[in-house]
């Protein structure tokens, strides 16, 4: 008996001591900071001492949740925000899976180097990107080369133009993330039972027929992680545009992360509005995760 | 990755396989061209630029890569990415692997909670902790410190780590923690000379994982350091593209700089990295 107790004393504690330091980094840097965050959101702080007497802290309730909703360039990055939404799942995936699967069922040579050669740039930091891409599209970039070449005369007003200044930027995501899928679903494509496509292929099913029924079945699954990868992460592309256009022309290019940015750290600090807007970025993240499980559970993923 | 692909081959067909071929090459040219445009530019001088964009460089020249060196301090940059990196992925994969033993294989009814904690934590992003951490930073007199970056960069890491590691370790026998108890070893030891050598594979995943991500990080040092001397390399770049934009030759240079340490990283631990992200994705 007192041995079995003396067991329990040391179990506790070296359970203490294993998850003590994970748990307090992780709860100081992560947990606290997102519900501070929030409860600053309802209050008027901007910044300086928190409890002090002379400039006192107010609550201000939902006030910058409705300064968030009236502001025009709220909806620019939010819209911007949808974009990259739309292009990670309806691009970079499908695109990714396209070619895990030329990949995986070994309709050409090599591989293994395609597959290096497309994950390349998952590996190069986002901030090299933002400004080789800058360059790229620029006026004395190559692609203003070819389009000379193609039409002589043509202006480069990609950046310029508010309309048209997202599209680099959505090409540049295209072409950095689509690796990233495509390791996935490569990974994924590998772990199928091998001799359920041979049987399938027995019974005289087509490659098109394998697709439909076998694979894509097995994958849904990793289908709708992806999906949520995708959203999540779109949410979280600063670096990228920060770099290539810096929000710009005229905060156009703008995403919530960039908008948050701007409104807590150029300019005169407005730090009740960029705690709302990131209380929002997290609502809205869980959210749409909710969202694509809910959607996930009624077309079934079968497995 | 089985027999079955062989059949594949013969069924496309001619039609098939140039398309198919097509696409591969078409993407692989369209993933390695900026960065190929890249590198012969950077030998280009900024002179030479202006007048010949896409062609080799028709003098070769290696003077850009001094110049931007010394114009973008990387030398303390680099030192600084390396203690960076360094650091918080040794916490990262330490503290994770601890937690994870004690959340797999001793019992306790703070587990679920303390670890669901974690699992949630995947989710949330830097963007939510941005601005409240440059709060407290300053708060606590952390800002402008290098403990004010690496325990931030550890913390991140901490919720994938900690669930990674969790589910190998949900995989070591109970029985051979069991028989090294009865041989009267405590936990701590346990730990230490069973569980640490036998998870050596999650280890090296996260500790890659780790390492991508911490060395290309921008956004968060760039605000909790104002500092020169404590700057990263991402945020050292960040200067060629602002007053010194104009400056092709040295631009490109310090692009290709800022590349080259990741790259080579890639290229030298490619298996492991791939294995790394897909089990990364294996969430949930």
């Amino acid at each position: 008996m007192v041995k079995h107790s003396k067991w329990k004393t040391e179990q506790r504690r070296a359970y203490l001591v294993l998850v003590l330091p994970a748990v307090l980094v992780y709860w100081l840097v992560m947990a606290f900071p997102t519900v501070f965050s929030v409860a600053l959101s309802l209050t008027d702080y901007n910044g300086g001492r928190l409890f002090s007497s002379a400039n006192p802290v107010h609550f201000a309730g939902l006030a910058h949740y409705v300064r968030m909703f009236s502001d025009p360039y709220f909806w620019i990055a939010l819209k911007n925000n949808f974009y990259i939404i739309l292009i990670s799942v309806f691009g970079q995936i499908p695109l990714g899976f396209v070619l895990a699967y030329i990949l995986f069922r070994k309709l050409v040579r090599m591989p293994g180097f395609f597959q290096t050669m497309i994950y390349l740039p998952c590996t190069i930091s986002t901030i090299v990107v933002g400004i080789l891409w800058q360059s790229f599209f620029s006026p004395y970039g190559p692609f203003s080369e070819f389009m000379q070449r193609l039409r002589p005369g043509w202006e480069n007003t990609l950046f310029i133009n508010p309309r048209t200044a997202m599209l680099p930027v959505l090409f540049v995501l295209l072409w950095m993330y689509t690796g990233t899928y495509l390791i996935i679903f490569l990974a994924n494509l590998q772990k199928i039972e091998p001799h359920i496509i041979e049987a399938a292929r027995i019974d005289g099913a087509s490659e098109g027929q394998v697709l439909k029924y076998v694979i894509l079945p097995a994958l849904s699954g990793v289908i709708v992680t992806s999906a949520i990868l995708a959203i999540s992460g779109s949410f979280q592309s600063f670096n990228l545009i920060f770099a290539m256009t810096g929000g710009n022309p005229a905060r156009r290019t703008s995403v919530l992360s960039l908008y948050m940015y701007d409104n807590a750290f150029r300019g005169a600090p407005d730090y009740p509005l960029a705690n709302a807007i990131s209380t929002f970025m997290v609502i809205i993240s869980f959210a749409l995760i909710l969202a694509t499980k809910a959607i996930e559970g009624r077309f079934g993923g079968r497995e | 990755m089985g027999e079955t692909g062989e059949l594949g081959r013969r069924e496309i067909g001619v039609f098939g396989r140039v398309l198919v071929y097509s696409v591969l090459i078409g993407f692989t040219i369209m993933t390695t061209y900026p960065i190929v445009w890249l590198a012969f530019s950077s030998f280009k001088t900024t002179q030479e630029f202006q007048v010949n964009r896409l062609g080799l460089p028709r003098s070769w020249t290696l003077d850009n890569y001094p110049h931007a060196w010394r114009i973008g301090g990387f030398s303390v940059l680099f030192l600084n990415s390396l203690l960076y990196t360094g650091v918080s992925t040794a916490a990262i994969v330490i503290l994770s692997l601890a937690a994870s033993f004690a959340f797999a294989k001793l019992k306790s009814r703070a587990t679920p909670f303390l670890h669901g904690s974690f699992v949630v934590g995947i989710l949330l992003t830097l963007q939510s902790i941005m601005v409240p951490l440059f709060l407290m930073a300053n708060a606590t007199h952390l800002y402008n410190t290098r403990l004010g970056v690496l325990i931030p960069y550890t913390g991140i890491g901490l919720p994938l780590g900690v669930y990674l590691c969790t589910e190998y370790v949900k995989g070591i026998p109970d029985s051979v923690i069991e028989s090294a108890r009865i041989d009267g070893a405590s936990y701590l030891r346990i730990f230490s000379s069973i569980v640490v050598p036998m998870a050596r594979p999650v280890t090296t995943t996260l500790a890659i994982l780790n390492v991508t991500s911490v060395w290309n990080e921008f956004m968060l040092i760039n605000i909790l350091v104002s500092k020169n001397s404590l700057k990263s390399l991402p945020v050292g770049i960040m200067k060629f593209s602002g007053t010194l934009s104009s400056d092709y030759g040295k631009q490109f240079a310090a692009l290709v700089i800022g590349m080259l340490p990741m790259l080579a990283f890639y290229l030298v631990f490619r298996n492991q990295i791939t294995k790394g992200v897909s089990a990364g994705a294996v969430k949930g």
